[in-house]
């Protein structure tokens, strides 16, 4: 009886060891063909939704709401098991995310196209726009200048991205609905505000020319006030521009807000 | 009826030979090359590189008024080549609607040699600079967008373009790319200090204006370095604050107090013609900026420390005759072939 269980467990196996080397085999298979990847960005705070104009407390009691909410994301690429990196084109890998243009469910979406198909495990994405592509010039901003410009994400004082822009107003315990901005980038070569995330899927994400998996990203905008670093409205973080104290310490909360959420595979 | 044929031939000669020249990407390169007595290159033109067609459509943008919003204000309106590709005359340079800016114009020179522009080092590429006049209410009141549009709808550009670029395409990284071909081009290096120190045609100096080099070099060479007359630092010269400009120069960059009232040292290239002088164009002659280093200079709370004098007053001590072969050797700097240069003559 315990022989043949044993068998059994064998059999088992090596079944699955083929079936999985047969996935293998597809994966050498895959050369050549390529499948949509489609984010799906969805900003919140904490465990709420994001709303335009509904008041959100901070942990130290001061309290914010926004009428704008915009960031640029760019050089999205992805890995998979065996560690091959696939990089989104240069030329169309920069993203602006705008709240206003979510779906009813206030989702955003940014989709992949050409993506090589495989099974990958994480992705990795900036937030702003890094030095490198800046020094390029005009050959590294294409067409998205035009459109970072029709969004309000350029300076017209100073040349470069807000990487962010983030309006409303807050208040603090003494001061009542005072104006909020937060339009910050990097500045020339000396303030580099641009930053980078890597998050694993929970799940494989199987891009195939017949599936274009879904993933879920989800954004949660407290981290921005209250991330790696809390700082308080009332110490002059209700407006950021270009400081080199402040900016990077909101750069540096930045990456903490994206978490996925989960992956369809469709 | 023989006239008529003839005539008929001759267009059809004439429409067809203007046809080959003028569409498609044609590459003819421009060679720019350093002179031997300037510093290196600091633009990359790996990623623009320059070709006949792309310096001429980037004239054509220099000198066309549809890039602002009234299309009456073109590059030029502010850069006017006689006067080194300033605003002759004024101190604040003003732009649509009679909008008056915050600063004197800069000129348009050796640009292909700087690593930063404007007075407060508001633009970090060539390529970008021209996003800020176009997109300034105080300038030409536009959107890069609305350019690219009203470009797109000019057969004339949409050829430009389609010589100048192998991708042909009329668009916002293509104008820029031909704006920075045309700047990079304006290469000023052949003033009569130029060729002496290059011992070309047996240019000399006369005593006067060797003498002022001398003064020049103890006295100014520190901040105004190098044959581009700047060592490209921004610093606080002890200009007297104008309240009502209040500019506070690189600290509107950073924020950084230590900035307060710091503006870049200006090329002194063609300084003759470029006046008025100073970031708020305070100054109308050279006699005026000797004064005011002599005996002008305050106390605004960040002035240079090289300026400081023994007696712990700010300033640099001239006597009226280094004042007079200063200003004869700042007029060696006068580069009249570029000044007329008609590669970047409107006409
Ligand atoms: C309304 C007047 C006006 C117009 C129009 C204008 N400029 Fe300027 N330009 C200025 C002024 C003033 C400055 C200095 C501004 C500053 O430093 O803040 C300047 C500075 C510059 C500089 C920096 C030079 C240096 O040494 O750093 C460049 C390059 C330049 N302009 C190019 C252009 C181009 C290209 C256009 C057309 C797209 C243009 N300008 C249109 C007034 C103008
Ligand atoms: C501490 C550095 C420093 C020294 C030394 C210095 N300058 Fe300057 N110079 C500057 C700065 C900075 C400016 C621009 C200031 C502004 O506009 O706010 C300037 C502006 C000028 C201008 C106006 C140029 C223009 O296009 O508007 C002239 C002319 C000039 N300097 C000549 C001289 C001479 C001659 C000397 C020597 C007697 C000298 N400078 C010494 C820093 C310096």
């Amino acid at each position: 009886m315990k022989i043949i269980k044993f068998a059994f467990a064998v059999l088992l196996c090596t079944s699955i060891i083929s079936c999985s080397s047969d996935d293998d085999n597809n994966t050498t298979d895959l050369t050549g063909q390529t499948g949509t990847l489609a984010l799906k960005f969805d900003n919140g705070v904490g465990d709420q939704d994001f709303i335009f104009g509904v008041t959100y407390n901070k942990s130290n009691g001061e309290s914010y709401q926004l009428e704008t909410l915009k960031y640029i994301i760019s050089n999205i690429r992805v890995k998979d098991a065996e560690g091959n990196t696939f990089t989104y084109p240069l030329e169309n890998n920069a993203f602006i995310i705008d709240e206003s243009n979510g779906n009813n469910a206030g989702e955003i979406f940014v989709t992949l196209d050409n993506v090589d198909a495989a099974d990958y495990t994480e992705i990795t994405f900036g937030i702003g726009i890094d030095q490198e592509r800046f020094a390029m010039g005009a050959e590294g901003q294409g067409d998205f200048l035009v459109e970072a410009e029709a969004a309000g994400m350029m300076w017209s004082w100073a040349t470069g991205y807000k990487f962010t822009r983030f309006d409303g107003t807050f208040s603090t315990g003494e001061l009542v609905d005072e104006p909020l901005n937060i339009h910050m980038g990097s500045v020339g070569t000396s303030l580099d505000n641009y930053r980078e995330v890597t998050l694993s899927f929970p799940n494989t994400v199987r891009v195939r020319e017949t599936a274009s998996p879904e993933v879920h990203i989800k954004a949660d905008f407290a981290k921005v006030f209250d991330g790696e670093t809390s700082v308080n409205f009332a110490d002059g973080y209700g407006q950021v521009h270009t400081s080199s104290e402040t900016t990077p310490v909101i750069a540096n909360n930045l990456p903490g807000m994206f978490e996925v959420h989960h992956v369809h595979n469709n | 009826m023989k006239k008529i044929i003839v005539i008929m031939f001759l267009q059809v000669f004439v429409l067809s030979c203007s046809k080959d020249q003028e569409v498609g990407y044609v590459p003819v390169p421009l060679a720019l090359e350093a002179p031997s007595n300037f510093p290196e290159l600091t633009y990359n033109l790996d990623n623009n590189p320059l070709t006949e067609a792309g310096f001429e459509l980037g004239k054509s943008l220099f000198y066309e008024g549809k890039l602002s919003v009234n299309d009456a204000i073109p590059c030029a309106f502010c850069h006017e080549q006689a006067f080194a590709f300033t605003h002759h005359g004024h101190n604040l340079s003003h732009g649509v609607d009679g909008a008056i800016g915050l600063r004197n114009s800069l000129p348009i020179q050796n640009l292909a040699f700087l690593n930063e522009f404007m007075w407060d080092g508001a633009a970090t590429h060539l390529d970008m600079q021209p996003i800020i006049p176009i997109t300034s209410h105080l300038e030409m009141g536009e959107t890069i967008g609305n350019v690219v549009e009203k470009l797109k709808s000019d057969p004339n550009y949409q050829q430009q373009f389609e010589r100048a670029f192998e991708d042909g395409a009329v668009n916002a990284a293509n104008m820029l790319k031909a704006l920075s071909q045309f700047m990079v081009m304006m290469v000023s290096s052949n003033s009569k200090y130029d060729k002496y120190v290059r011992n070309e045609d047996d240019v000399t100096l006369s005593a006067m204006e060797l003498d002022g080099l001398q003064t020049f070099e103890n006295k100014c060479a520190s901040c105004h370095a190098t044959d581009l007359f700047t060592d490209q630092t921004y610093r606080d010269n002890g200009l007297p604050i104008n309240p009502q400009l209040d500019d506070k120069g690189r600290f509107d960059i950073f924020e950084d107090p230590n900035d307060l009232y710091k503006f870049r040292v200006p090329s002194l290239r063609n300084v003759e013609k470029s006046y008025p002088y100073m970031h708020d164009g305070r100054f109308q002659t050279l006699e005026a900026v000797l004064d005011f280093y002599d005996h002008g200079m305050v106390e605004n709370g960040n002035v240079d420390p090289i300026l400081l004098r023994e007696d712990q007053t700010y300033g640099i001590s001239l006597d009226a005759y280094e004042k007079e072969s200063l200003i004869a050797f700042l007029k060696t700097l006068t580069d009249n072939e570029f000044l007329t240069d008609e590669r970047f003559s409107e006409y």
